[in-house]
C-alpha cells in the first residue's frame, strides 16, 4: 500500500530560524516516519462511490454497531442458564426501561443484518469485485458471512422459547450429520458434554464474545485491504463521466453520507420494532417442544427445505449436506474459479446466470420451507419446482442477453459525450427504468414461485376453488408482468433499435 | 421546479434543528417502561434520524456546488410530518 502524504504548510515564514526548524523538522520527520502522522489515514474516495450500493457493507457494520450498543445494554440483564434465561428475557421485556424497545431493535437489526450481508455478497458477486487484486477481500468478506450467520444462529437460542430451542436443535442436528471428524470437533465446540446448561453458555460465549472479536479482526483486516485497493470501479458506463472521478475526502465528505446511510437504516430499523413489537413465545420444554414442529429461522430456511426432501433423509442427509458444502466452498473460491479479465455483467453471461438461478432457488426454498413447516418433499415435486425455477431463470437470463446485450457488444453508451442536461436526464431515465424492471422482476419472481408450487399442489393434492383461482391470479400476474417487461423492453431505445427489430409482434400493435 | 432556492436551505436546516431540540426534549418526558411510551420514544429517535440525514444531504450537496431537489425535501418533510402525526396519536 502506497499511503497518501497530505501537502501541509505551517503558515509561518520558515527562514527566521532555521537551525529551529532544521532540529524541528527532523525530530518531526522522524516521529512522522515512524508513527505516519501526516499521512492521511483513509485515502478520498471517488465521487461514483456516492451510491448505498458501494456501501452495502457499511450499512451492515452499522448494523453491527446497533446490535454491540443493544446487545451490551441487555447483557446487564441476561442470565445464561437454562432455569433463568427466559425469566430474565422477560424481565428485560416487561421491567427493564425500554427493554422491549431495545430487544425488538435487536432482533431486527440482527435480520437486517443477514439481509444487507447476503444483498453485499450478491452485489459483489454480480458485479465482479472479487476479481484481481481483490480476491482475499472476498474471501474475508465470506468468512465475515459466516460468522455473521453463527452470530444470528448462536442469538437465536439465548432467550430459550420453545421455538428457539427446536429450532437450535434442529441446526445441531445437521451438525451432527457432518463426517467424522468435523462433527464431533463442532459438537464439542458448540454444543459441548454437559447438557442444556453447558450449550446454552456456549452460546452465550460465542454470541457475545467469540464472534463479535473475530468480526471485528476480519473487518479491520477487510477495512485494510480497502484502504489498499481502493473502492472498485463501476461496471457501468458512469465512470466514465469525468465530474463522476473527481475523488472527494473520507471526512466529512464520505463520513457524512455514510451517516446518512446509517441514520436513514437506523430510523427504518425503529419505525419497524414500533410497527411489530416483539412478543415471546412460551419457554421451552420437553413437552411443549414435542407439539411444535421445529424450524429454523428464514435465513436457514433453504438448508432445512433442501434436507426436507425426501431423498435426502435418513442415510440421505450427508449427501444433502455435502451438495449445500460444495456450493458454499464454490461461492467461497469464487474469484479461484471465475478468473476471466472481465468484470463486465453482459460479458459473463455464464456466471451471472448462476448467480440469478442461485438468487431465484435460494428465495423459492426459503417461501417454500416457510409455507410447509415440517412436511417432507417428494423427490418429484423437489425435482419440479427447484429444476422449474432454475430452467425459468436460465431461460429468463438467455432472453435477457439476446435481446438487450446482443447488439450492444457490452460496450456501454457514450455519456460523457452529452452535455450537462442530457446526462441528467438519461440519469434519471436509468433511475426509473431501473426502478421499474426491479419492481416487475420482484412481482414475477413471487408470481413464478407462487405459479409453480401452486401448480405442484393442484397435481399432488388435487384441484380445489381456492387453488385454481389463486394459480389464475398467479398467472394473471406472471403474464402482466411479462407482458410490461417485454413492452418496456421495445420502448427502451438502445441507440441500435434491436429490440425494435427483434419483436416484430409488438411492432404490430404499438408502432405508430 | 424541481430544485431548491439555495437561500432556502439555512432556513430549513435551522427548522429541522429546532425540530431536532424538541423531539429530545419530549425524549426525557417519557415513561421508558410503558408499551406506548417506548414506541413513542422509537417514533422521536427517529425523527431525530432523519432529521439528521436531511441536514447531513443539505450540507453535502450544497459544498458540492449542487442544487437540492425539492421531491427529496419534500419527501423528507411528508415523512417527518408522519412520524409526528403518529406520535401524537400515540400520546
Amino acid at each position: 500500500m502506497v499511503p497518501h502524504k497530505v501537502e501541509k504548510s505551517s503558515g509561518k515564514d520558515d527562514t527566521h530560524e532555521p537551525e529551529q526548524h532544521s532540529r524541528l523538522a527532523r525530530m518531526a520527520n522522524w516521529f512522522d516516519s515512524r508513527l505516519g502522522l501526516s499521512y492521511e489515514l483513509l485515502r478520498p474516495a471517488p465521487r461514483y462511490s456516492i451510491n448505498p450500493f458501494y456501501w452495502l457493507g457499511a450499512l451492515a457494520v452499522a448494523a453491527f454497531v446497533i446490535q454491540g450498543v443493544t446487545g451490551i445494554m441487555m447483557m446487564l440483564y441476561y442470565l445464561p442458564t437454562p432455569t433463568q434465561a427466559y425469566s430474565s428475557t422477560q424481565y428485560i421485556l416487561q421491567n427493564v426501561s425500554y427493554g422491549r424497545f431495545l430487544e425488538t431493535v435487536h432482533f431486527y437489526t440482527a435480520y437486517a443484518m443477514i439481509m444487507i450481508a447476503f444483498m453485499h455478497m450478491m452485489r459483489g458477486y454480480f458485479v465482479s469485485v472479487h476479481k484481481k487484486p481483490r480476491e482475499l477481500m472476498w474471501v474475508v468478506g465470506m468468512v465475515m458471512g459466516f460468522v455473521t450467520l453463527g452470530l444470528g444462529f448462536t442469538g437465536y437460542l439465548l432467550p430459550w422459547t420453545v421455538i428457539s430451542k427446536s429450532a437450535t436443535d434442529v441446526g445441531v442436528g445437521m451438525i451432527d450429520a457432518l463426517p467424522q471428524p468435523l462433527s464431533s470437533f463442532l459438537s464439542f465446540l458448540i454444543v459441548g458434554g454437559g447438557g442444556d446448561s453447558t450449550e446454552l453458555l456456549r452460546f452465550y460465549d460465542l454470541h457475545v464474545v467469540v464472534l463479535p472479536a473475530v468480526l471485528l479482526v476480519l473487518l479491520v483486516g477487510k477495512m485494510y485491504m480497502l484502504e489498499a485497493h481502493g473502492i472498485s470501479e463501476p461496471v457501468s458506463g458512469s465512470s466514465s463521466i469525468p465530474e463522476k472521478r473527481t475523488l472527494i475526502s473520507i471526512f466529512p465528505d464520505v463520513s457524512f453520507y455514510l451517516l446518512e446511510l446509517a441514520a436513514l437504516f437506523g430510523s427504518a430499523m425503529l419505525l419497524i420494532s414500533v410497527a411489530f413489537p416483539l412478543n415471546l413465545p412460551p419457554q421451552y420444554s420437553p413437552q411443549l417442544a414435542a407439539q411444535y414442529v421445529a424450524q429454523p429461522e428464514w435465513y436457514f430456511l433453504w438448508i432445512y427445505q433442501i434436507l426436507k426432501i425426501s431423498a435426502f433423509e435418513g442415510a440421505g442427509l450427508p449427501i444433502a449436506l455435502s451438495l449445500v458444502t460444495l456450493t458454499l466452498i464454490a461461492l467461497f473460491l469464487l474469484p479461484f474459479i471465475d478468473r476471466g479479465e472481465t468484470r463486465s455483467i453482459v460479458k459473463r453471461p455464464k456466471f451471472v446466470t448462476l448467480g440469478m438461478i442461485f438468487v431465484a432457488e435460494v428465495a423459492v426454498l426459503a417461501v417454500w420451507g416457510f409455507i410447509t413447516p415440517g412436511r417432507t418433499i417428494s423427490d418429484e415435486q423437489a425435482a419440479l419446482v427447484l429444476g422449474g425455477t432454475a430452467l425459468l431463470v436460465a431461460v429468463l437470463s438467455f432472453v435477457t442477453y439476446k435481446l438487450l446485450f446482443h447488439g450492444l457488444s457490452g460496450r456501454a453508451p457514450s455519456i460523457a459525450k452529452g452535455s450537462f442536461g442530457t446526462r441528467k436526464s438519461i440519469r434519471s431515465a436509468i433511475m426509473w427504468t431501473t426502478a421499474c424492471f426491479v419492481f416487475l422482476l420482484v412481482v414475477g419472481t413471487l408470481a413464478i414461485s407462487s405459479s409453480i408450487n401452486l401448480v405442484v399442489e393442484l397435481i399432488w393434492e388435487g384441484p380445489s376453488i381456492a387453488r385454481v383461482s389463486s394459480l389464475g391470479l398467479s398467472l394473471i400476474g406472471l403474464s402482466l408482468s411479462a407482458v410490461t417487461t417485454m413492452y418496456l423492453l421495445y420502448r427502451l431505445d438502445l441507440r441500435r433499435g434491436a429490440i425494435k427489430r427483434r419483436i416484430r409482434t409488438f411492432e404490430v400493435g404499438w408502432k405508430k | 421546479m424541481s430544485e431548491l432556492p439555495q437561500r432556502m436551505n439555512g432556513r430549513i436546516v435551522a427548522l429541522l434543528l429546532l425540530l431536532q431540540l424538541l423531539s429530545v426534549y419530549f425524549l426525557w418526558t417519557l415513561n421508558p417502561v410503558s408499551e406506548v411510551g417506548e414506541a413513542i420514544f422509537a417514533l422521536y429517535l427517529s425523527v431525530d434520524l432523519v432529521s439528521f440525514a436531511m441536514i447531513s444531504h443539505i450540507f453535502r450537496v450544497d459544498k458540492w456546488k449542487g442544487s437540492i431537489r425539492r421531491a427529496t425535501l419534500v419527501t423528507g418533510c411528508c415523512f417527518l410530518a408522519l412520524l409526528l402525526l403518529f406520535a401524537a396519536f400515540l400520546l
